[in-house]
């Protein structure tokens, strides 16, 4: 959270971070917000399905599931391409619904025909080469039930990079 | 004349602190729920919420707890 004193009118983000582990199910979470309101607290609410066999999700698959930016050398790594496949009998328009916008850019097909395999590609912005994060983004599909699909986006720096990222003399 | 200007500003006093005493801060949060869809195992997601101070005094976050 950027802010915890919010002047009248103002705002600010929450960034609500979840860890899928080894669960196997649809889980739901609802992390409570305690202010000065007083009660009955509030709360925002996540719904997660969590999937044991990614590389046969159904009207899509991703190849990879995952993206990875981790940089071990000194070669910069700041973008992955990754496929899209539409395992489905309908053409589905696709639309980001949710990403780290300070962190990175997402180039989307805007749809995709019926079992047709499209190139999509992530590339992290400059200010964040120099960061270890996890983050995602979440797109969503028009199918009957406007499935999602949450694709995670890793990186993490090796220690050398980070500290030839230090200015000289510190 | 010095009677009536008295009870006038008796009187927007009173309504003066009534309505600091009536001031109150106000969490409003736009969008409450946020569905990730398919998810692999062993991955860490996250997305924001919006906070917005809708009331009349100054909002404090004080804590937020895992659901």
């Amino acid at each position: 959270m950027l802010k915890d004193v919010l002047a009248v009118g103002d705002s600010t983000e929450l960034e609500i971070i979840f860890s899928s582990k080894k669960y196997r199910t649809k889980i739901t979470k609802r992390p409570k917000i305690q202010t000065n309101e007083g009660p009955p607290d509030k709360f925002v609410s996540i719904t997660v399905n969590v999937v044991t066999r990614p590389d046969s999700t159904y009207p899509l698959i991703m190849r990879p599931y995952k993206i990875d930016l981790s940089q071990l050398g000194s070669k910069v790594i700041d973008k992955m391409s990754f496929e899209i496949r539409n395992v489905s009998d309908e053409d589905l328009k696709i639309k980001l619904i949710s990403y780290a916008s300070d962190y990175f850019e997402v180039d989307l097909p805007k749809s995709i025909k019926a079992g047709e395999t499209r190139k999509a590609k992530v590339k992290l912005r400059k200010e964040v080469l120099k960061k270890s994060f996890d983050k995602s983004f979440t797109i969503e599909l028009s199918d009957e039930v406007q499935s999602r699909f949450t694709i995670p986006v890793k990186r993490k720096l090796a220690k050398t990079v980070r500290a030839s990222s230090k200015p000289a003399g510190k | 004349m010095n009677n009536i200007r008295a009870i006038v500003l008796i009187a927007v006093l009173t309504l003066l602190l009534a309505s600091l005493a009536m001031a109150a801060p106000r969490l409003t949060i736009p969008v409450k729920e946020f569905n990730f869809g398919y998810v692999p195992q062993n991955s860490t997601i996250s997305h924001k919420f919006w906070l917005v101070s809708t009331g009349d005094d100054t909002l404090k976050i004080l804590k937020v707890i895992p659901g």
